[in-house]
């Protein structure tokens, strides 16, 4: 119902191909691990899936709709593309009511949030004293705003001390648990193998294997060699 | 398109740096029309109680780079990204732009033409300067200086959007008005030169303008600034509407 389609997308930039022929299917009450090196074309196919790059070719649905068509997207899809998009400037909480206010998303919500990803107590303090981590945090926070059913998560481990990696596990099984579609973009493979349901792995922009994590075997480095296998160069 | 204009308005009540910026178009007042009084201005000419006025269309300068801000300055800090997810809509986004920064930039008008009000007041009866200054020639130039702050507003908005590189949109509009304007109205000669964007804002700006000088009359000017402010904000739209956030 839910579930993120993307079917034949391809993306050129300049020459360099970013995503080739990338088919694809997360589905609710899943975490999807999405993994592939640097430059495999995760960020383009999430960035395109949000509908902020436009694909050459191919789709990329949520619930059978693309991004633009989604009557209100905050409340479909909550994202977490990069530790950076905020205004040092701002305070915690401002960030948060910018993004609700254009969402028509109550107010109340912004405390919620705040108090989801443990920032309360620096809900008002300016972005520009933040460690990476709180930006995470405070990125979470913006993609929970609008309680959606969807969540696509770009490095969302980036900057978490340990203490924080668990409790972003957690907070990713319970949302998969409730039904949600959770996509995580990642290369930190102990960290997928421990979360993820399903695996897309990518290299070169074109898909080399999707499917249950458990055809792999999250046992012991049996995700990080068929990675290393399957997104090896082919001469 | 409510919930886009209280988002944007929440964008600038949040932060200091534009609030900061535009205080500078009253302060530029003050220090302009207390320059033209102190190197010899005749208080009892009415043209330099004009051209004390007309100040206010000269502090449009920040509401210029106010208005570069709103695009460039989400590219610059990567939360363009946010507002996008939140509004896939892109023309809806730079509508509400274009009308909170054009309010503001109302404000910021109406704000400089008190102070300039207030200053000539002060300085021409410091002076023992009677302002003759007609009351219908010094409302013109006034509401022509806050339709000059309100058309740069815009203007800034479409650089901004074009350009996206928050430093390279601002000198480019600094530059343009500093230097690039009068080389190309050489260039042009002084009959065009007079509807260079620089040029048609100090025409607008002034009740006097056409006349002797080489301006525009101020209704030639304030139609072409609009006309301006319109290119600007439709090539804003489209280019927003096509290009890649990557």
């Amino acid at each position: 119902m839910s579930e993120v389609k993307v079917h034949d997308l391809t993306k050129t930039f300049g020459r360099v191909t970013a995503v080739r022929a990338m088919t694809f299917t997360a589905q609710a009450g899943k975490v999807t691990g999405f993994l592939g090196p640097n430059g495999s074309g995760k960020t383009t196919t999430l960035r395109i899936v949000l509908g902020l790059v436009r694909p050459d070719a191919g789709t990329a649905l949520i619930g059978g709709v693309p991004y633009d068509r989604l009557a209100s997207p905050r409340r479909s899809v909550g994202a977490v593309l990069e530790a950076n998009g905020f205004h040092p400037g701002r305070r915690a909480r401002d960030h948060l009511r910018v993004l609700a206010d254009a969402a028509g998303i109550p107010r109340i919500r912004v405390d919620e949030v705040l108090g989801q990803v443990g920032l309360a107590g620096a809900a008002d303090r300016r972005v520009r004293g933040f460690s990476l981590g709180m930006r995470q945090r405070l990125g979470l926070a913006a993609a929970l705003l609008g309680d959606p059913q969807v969540l696509l998560l770009d490095e969302p481990a980036n900057g978490l001390d340990p203490a924080g990696i668990a409790w972003l596990r957690g907070l990713l099984r319970g949302l998969a648990d409730e039904g949600r579609t959770v996509i995580v973009a990642s290369h930190v493979l102990s960290e997928v193998a421990q979360t993820a349901d399903h695996v897309v792995i990518v290299s070169a922009g074109q898909v080399r294997f999707a499917g249950p994590l458990s055809e792999i075997g999250a046992v012991g480095n049996a995700l990080e060699s068929a990675f290393l296998k399957l997104t090896a160069p082919t001469g | 398109m409510l919930p886009l204009i209280r988002s944007e308005w929440r964008k600038l009540s949040t932060v200091r740096g534009p609030w900061l910026l535009l205080a500078a178009g009253p302060l530029l007042v003050v220090a302009g029309i207390t320059g033209l009084v102190q190197s010899g201005g005749d208080v009892h000419d009415p043209a330099v109680q004009s051209k004390a006025l007309a100040h206010v269309a000269l502090a449009a300068l920040f509401t210029l780079i106010f208005g570069i801000f709103a695009v460039a300055g989400e590219y610059r800090h990567g939360t363009v990204t946010d507002t996008f997810l939140s509004s896939p809509g892109r023309g809806r986004v730079v509508t509400a732009k274009l009308a909170v920064y054009a309010a503001v930039g109302a404000a910021a008008g109406l704000v400089s033409s008190a102070v300039a009000l207030a200053v000539t007041a002060a300085w021409w009866s410091a002076k023992g300067g009677s302002y003759q200054l007609s009351a219908a020639d010094s409302w013109r130039t006034l509401g022509g200086g806050v339709a000059v702050n309100i058309a740069f507003a815009a203007i800034g908005v479409g650089i901004g959007a074009l350009v996206r590189n928050l430093a390279v949109a601002i000198a480019a509009a600094l530059a343009w008005i500093a230097l690039v304007e009068g080389i190309a109205g050489q260039l042009v000669g002084s009959g065009l030169a007079r509807w260079l964007p620089f040029s048609a804002s100090q025409a607008a700006g002034r009740a006097d303008a056409g006349g002797a000088s080489q301006l525009l009359p101020q209704w030639g000017g304030a139609l072409a600034l609009a006309g301006y402010a319109v290119v600007f904000a439709v090539a804003a739209m489209v280019t927003t509407l096509r290009r890649d956030v990557t």
